[in-house]
């Protein structure tokens, strides 16, 4: 393999192409910090990132015990094969003093995993703020007329109001600062080029009445030609001039041309614009071009910087059923325990819990967790420090985005208590039917225990494969009871 | 008069059920005069059944929140004022909820100020960053590593009149505070210095303490602590 692949290449380039030192891709730049942390001096640089930078790798045991982890040099067995799941992040594969910088990557190696165990689809952000569009469903990111990326320029106007990739940026979410470092970076040398583009424009739409007219005289059929199509290079500075003035008195207009120009991210009309040609039902009230982009989900909180699914999942939609091998179908999926990561504060703080190892919300809304009675709520309202390990509460994880700054939201819904019971049942901590089964004091470590343990293991363990005589269906073949203690 | 001291009776007969439970729901309890406090129905009922000899456990209470109300129920009863049947009963519920819900959020409250991150949506956190040393790094104040004038483009010298802006660069006795602890650039620091100068001596911003629009705020957004129960003093 390694010849075939360095045959047509200088020996140079062939030693590079088989290096190990191409396998891992270069690091993507951090999270951007949000304002606020130039501001509130209380951050922790170890904290865990949103978002991996780094690609995290792994190996097999065997390997692991070796130190091979693919990499350059082995890298040293005391601090890399105790760890349960072996995922490292590897910062530098050779530093100047001869050393592999390698830290742990089990951090978002797991909450990958974790995320995955969740199967939820990742849709488009929700309109928060536009009336007509609050109740709809939101649309996975996956959908064939918003997920595409290669498109020509008639494509790129076409498709504004689905597609989440944009040449240029999005104005709502720059500050003063770096509007005005892009105005001067960017847009200033484009001048000539927007000229060329608005003489291209009024062109086009000098040409259109003197085609409908000749098509009204019935030119065509008298022999002659269609009036030719106006060169832009022709066009007089005057009236180049006019037709700049004209649209400087129609914003809409000019915005609309200058966001086709440079690819802007639609932006969000103010909201009450949205509320009034909501509530006009006659179609025939002419619509500005600002409401034209109106339909994007990105235009509200800006496009993410990523595919908007992240990589995360595949899934469209959640819209699949669980069965349950005694109580049959289940309406909802199996719900999930989230941690209470830090209660309700008195004040303006409200209770944030953790699923999967995302920080999320609370459900809203008049669900279970916000009855005041409830045991769920209670838990949001204060810490009990009785708990071990800390409050938990179930809850269906509904589904996901990923926002501007390429974090992941996952939305949450309360989870029915039955639906709680019956994953607690197959946890077997709880019975759906019947008394609830009274948890088993801890094994004590006393010498007859231990040697009843083991005297049962070594000796009296029934077999691991089924004989003849039971098929398996016995009740010696699970080997249950001789392993529980 | 007879019915009243039938309701005297009931309510007697009541408030002995009372502590019974309580002492088969609590078998231990941390100490004397906090056990005392979970359940003030046992004290009432102490009260009613033996007032006139010495009770230790009422003497232990006089100092305590309930105690008044207390004293109020016993007199109330002694007179048979209070005719409707059951208010007792319903008194000695809520003051006993009460009681045990203010411990409650007290204790709480204690444990999540020690939780001195402000979790936000979307954020990953892995089990380190609930340690207890990871959480200490969000306590203390960093000096900005950036310049936020620069950062947001902001001019304080157009701002003095801003006075959030004014107010966040100048300490809680109205001193402009240094570039270590602001991370401005000099040349933003002294502009800042500038228009502090420039809002304190137009007479809008108060030269000694933060404006008051921001004090007031920030007692109001600022939890007030409930009181710590003195049981054990």
């Amino acid at each position: 393999m390694k010849a075939a692949a360095a045959r047509g290449l200088s020996p140079g380039g062939a030693l590079l192409r088989t290096s190990r030192l191409f396998a891992l891709p270069a690091a993507i730049p951090p999270p951007p910090g949000a304002i606020s942390e130039h501001t509130t001096y209380k951050q922790s640089d170890t904290a865990t990132q949103a978002f991996p930078t780094h690609q995290v790798i792994t190996t097999l045991s065997s390997s692991r015990q070796k130190g091979d982890w693919g990499l350059k040099r082995p890298l040293p067995l005391k601090s890399t094969t105790k760890s349960t799941n072996p995922m490292l992040r590897v910062k530098a594969i050779d530093t100047i003093e001869s050393i592999t910088d390698f830290t742990s990557g089990a951090d978002h190696g797991l909450t990958l995993r974790k995320f995955q165990e969740l199967s939820l689809p990742l849709f488009a952000p929700q309109h928060k703020n536009d009336v007509r569009k609050m109740g709809l469903q939101p649309k996975s990111v996956f959908e064939d007329d918003g997920d595409v990326t290669a498109l020509d320029s008639l494509e790129k106007i076409e498709t504004r109001d689905v597609r989440w990739k944009f040449g240029g940026p999005w104005l709502s979410g720059m500050n003063t600062a770096e509007f005005k470092r892009w105005l001067v970076h960017a847009i200033r040398p484009k001048r000539a080029e927007f000229r060329r583009f608005l003489k291209a424009k009024l062109a086009v739409e000098l040409l259109q009445p003197a085609r409908e007219r000749a098509l009204d005289n019935g030119i065509e059929e008298n022999g002659t030609e269609l009036p030719q199509a106006i060169d832009p290079d022709s066009i007089a500075d005057e009236q180049y001039n006019l037709y700049l003035r004209k649209l400087r008195s129609d914003l809409p207009e000019l915005y609309h041309m200058v966001g086709v120009f440079l690819d802007l991210a639609p932006l969000q009309p103010p909201i009450q614009w949205s509320v009034e040609t909501a509530s006009s039902t006659t179609e025939k009230e002419p619509v500005s071009h600002t409401l034209r982009h109106i339909g994007s989900p990105y235009a509200e909180s800006g496009p993410p910087p990523t595919h908007p699914s992240a990589g995360l999942s595949y899934l469209r939609t959640a819209t699949y059923m669980e069965n349950h091998p005694m109580y049959g179908p289940q309406l909802k999926h199996t719900p999930v325990q989230a941690r209470v990561l830090s209660p309700r504060r008195p004040g303006r703080y409200d209770p944030v819990v953790g699923v999967a190892g995302f920080v999320a919300k609370t459900p809203r809304g008049d669900s279970i967790s916000n009855q005041k009675k409830s045991k769920t709520h209670l838990h949001l309202e204060r810490l009990d420090p009785s708990i071990a390990g800390g409050a938990k509460i179930w809850v269906h994880p509904q589904h996901a985005e990923i926002t501007p700054i390429g974090q992941v939201r996952i939305q949450l819904a309360d989870a029915r208590n039955e639906d709680s019971m019956i994953v607690q049942e197959l946890l077997g901590e709880a019975k759906v039917f019947g008394e609830v089964k009274q948890p088993e004091p801890a094994p004590t470590w006393s010498a007859e225990n231990i040697r009843k343990r083991f005297s049962r293991q070594l000796y009296t363990s029934p077999p691991v494969m089924s004989s003849s005589d039971r098929y398996g269906m016995g009740a010696h073949s699970l080997g249950g009871k001789g392993y529980s203690t | 008069m007879s019915s009243s001291r039938q309701w005297l009776a009931s309510a007697l007969r009541r408030c002995q059920q009372i502590p019974q439970q309580a002492t088969t729901t609590r078998p231990f309890s941390s100490s004397a005069p906090l056990a005392a406090f979970k359940s003030p129905s046992e004290q009432l009922a102490g009260m009613f059944t033996s007032h006139k000899k010495d009770n230790a456990s009422s003497a232990a209470s006089a100092g305590r929140s309930s105690s008044v109300l207390q004293e109020l129920l016993r007199v109330g009863s002694e007179k048979g004022g209070i005719n409707a049947s059951g208010a007792v009963s319903r008194v000695l519920e809520s003051v006993r909820s009460s009681s045990a819900d203010l411990k409650l959020s007290s204790e709480s409250h204690a444990y999540v100020r020690q939780i001195y991150r402000r979790w936000t949506p979307g954020e990953v956190y892995a089990p380190r960053d609930l340690n207890p040393t990871e959480m200490r790094r969000w306590r203390r104040d960093r000096t900005p590593k950036r310049d936020i004038l620069d950062v947001l483009g902001v001019n304080p010298v157009d701002n003095y009149r801003n006075f959030s802006l004014i107010s966040e660069y100048v300490t809680p006795l109205g001193r402009i505070k240094h570039s270590k602890d602001t991370g401005l650039r000099p040349v933003n620091q002294r502009k800042m210095a500038k228009a502090i100068r420039r809002a304190i001596g137009l007479g809008i911003h108060p030269s000694v303490h933060k404006h008051p629009e921001i004090l007031l705020r920030s007692r109001l957004i600022t939890p007030i602590s409930p009181p710590v129960s003195k049981s054990n003093a």
